[in-house]
């Protein structure tokens, strides 16, 4: 049993590890309220959103003053310095992944009234839920410390990216162009990149948390001997 | 026979041969003259076990020290690490019951060898201690101490020798009107500097550095540690500290050391842990030990 001789700085440290897990939270579930919103054309419902993006920021820069509290009061050191310098990265993560569940919602106000036709409603609940399952891997694997599953969240996303082609290949096509006018069609090519871009911070936030477990840094090379078999999944992704 | 001045000037262009005893032990001939000894090495230590009287303090450390790089030693109380320092210039000599086995290699030159004269190591591998300890004497007859007892320096050149040992140790704008004062009226911070200018004026090699800031309070601690930093251009230097800040702050590498206890007799002796770059240790060490320390835990 490893006890601490700094206890009043390890209860901090939990405290920034709480913070941010509740703040994955706040995100993890605005995704699939606002996806419901979206798709239900429910205007009250997306101004909630856009307005509950407030307690994000508001926690964000609550979490980021007592990050630089501990650094420059508790000199953090090893593994405590890098879990809070990987708070400060997810931190960041997190708040600009509201900021792109708000952009859904304020999105779906310029699009309001439109007929989403069933495969492309299809596809944008099938991106909604990526991203909230990568989130959710990504918060799991910072909470735990697991750096087996931070890593796999970038090919996880390969199926989150594929979905985003779909759904611009389906904009652009003829049943896009029936929907709306162009600029609806940019709108709702906007809204399927947001979905895509909060899975990329979710795997930004794998990144950190390898970091914060094995010291690991984008660039430097895997250890893993699993990571050195050929990657058949590549192809497809790029694809 | 070298003169002083010889071996100095040895040592100062980092020759590797390095005559400590009046006649060269055997092994030593061939390491001065093989090609096998890497100049950029000043310590090799290997499986070095460190006792007093039948207690053994220190258990198989192995480790090289590089030239002109700070290598910070930190660890608990009781870890050795201070024994450890005092081998490197042959300390633990002067204490009754201790000894060492294994090998440390000075320059290639095996420092335990009986024909290597302990006052010669000394004067090459120079050391400082936790409390600034200034002879009671003037500030300019502590510095040319060690000169005019090694002969090394002739009378006229003294003035010269103190003065540049003092602008070494960035003390000598402080004192230049005070050389004739007693050293005893400095400041903690400027005596711990004079001792530094003390230690380097019979041009060391190396300087071995036992909490020397411990004494001191913050600024006095900034300017040792600036000075260290300057002094790595032309001198490699050991430090033991318990401040693993200043550890992170000043050092290339740092050795982490800890205490293990004998489940025989239920002594407790010194292991050496982790050696790496400092950076390494104090953000992503190998060790769980050296983790738990450098966080301040323990288990």
């Amino acid at each position: 049993m490893v006890e601490s001789l700094r206890t009043p700085f390890v209860d901090e440290l939990e405290e920034v590890r709480v913070e941010l897990i509740r703040m994955a939270g706040l995100v993890i579930e605005a995704i699939p309220r606002c996806t419901e919103a979206l798709l239900a054309s429910d205007l009250a419902a997306a101004q909630e959103i856009i307005d509950g993006d407030n307690i994000l920021d508001d926690a964000s820069l609550a979490l980021e003053h007592h990050c630089q509290q501990l650094l420059a009061l508790q000199q953090p050191m090893a593994g405590d310095l890098r879990t809070i310098l990987a708070a400060m990265t997810i931190n960041h993560e997190l708040e600009r992944s509201g900021d792109l569940v708000e952009n859904i919602a304020k999105a779906m106000r310029r699009v309001y009234g439109i007929d989403f036709g069933p495969r492309l409603r299809g596809l944008i609940t099938q991106m909604s839920e990526e991203a909230t399952r990568l989130m959710r891997f990504a918060v799991d694997a910072f909470a735990d410390g697991n750096s087996g599953l931070a890593a796999a969240l970038d090919d996880i996303d390969d199926r989150l990216d594929r979905l985003n082609h779909q759904c611009l290949a389906l904009i652009v096509g003829e049943e896009g162009r029936e929907m709306g006018d162009l600029m609806s069609g940019v709108q709702l090519a906007l809204i399927a990149r947001y979905y895509e871009r909060i899975g990329d911070h979710a795997v930004n936030i794998g990144e950190r948390v390898r970091y914060m477990v094995d010291g690991w840094r984008p660039g430097q090379p895997e250890e893993s001997p699993a990571d050195q078999e050929p990657d058949l999944g590549a192809e497809a992704a790029d694809g | 026979m070298a003169t002083m001045t010889d071996a100095a000037e040895v040592a100062m262009n980092g020759d590797g041969a390095v005559p400590l005893a009046s006649e060269a032990p055997p092994g030593v001939a061939a390491a001065a003259e093989g090609e096998a000894f890497p100049p950029d090495v000043v310590f090799r230590v290997e499986v070095l076990n460190c006792y007093y009287g039948s207690h053994r303090a220190v258990r198989d450390v192995t480790m090289d020290i590089s030239e002109r790089e700070i290598t910070a030693i930190i660890g608990p109380s009781g870890c050795g690490k201070t024994t450890v320092l005092r081998c490197f210039n042959r300390m633990n000599d002067l204490i009754e019951g201790a000894r060492a086995t294994g090998t440390l290699l000075f320059r290639g030159v095996d420092l335990y060898d009986p024909r290597v004269d302990p006052v010669e190591v000394r004067r090459r591998v120079g050391m400082v201690f936790q409390k600034p300890n200034p002879f009671p004497k003037s500030v300019f007859d502590n510095v040319a101490y060690g000169p005019r007892i090694a002969g090394s320096v002739p009378k006229s050149e003294l003035p010269d020798v103190v003065e540049a040992s003092l602008r070494r140790a960035a003390l000598f704008d402080e004192v230049k009107d005070r050389l004739k004062d007693s050293a005893i009226g400095l400041s903690g911070g400027q005596q711990q500097r004079l001792c530094i200018a003390r230690a380097i004026a019979t041009s060391p090699d190396v300087l071995l550095m036992d909490e020397p800031c411990s004494a001191l309070d913050p600024i006095s601690t900034a300017h040792i540690e600036e000075l260290m930093h300057n002094l790595k251009e032309e001198y490699t230097i050991v430090i033991v500290t318990h401040n693993m800040q200043q550890a992170a702050r000043i050092s290339d590498r740092t050795a982490f050391f800890t205490a293990d206890v004998d489940a025989e007799s239920n002594s407790r002796y010194g292991v050496l842990v982790e050696f790496d770059d400092t950076e390494k240790i104090f953000s992503n060490p190998s060790d769980e030990r050296t983790e738990n320390y450098v966080t301040g835990r323990f288990g």
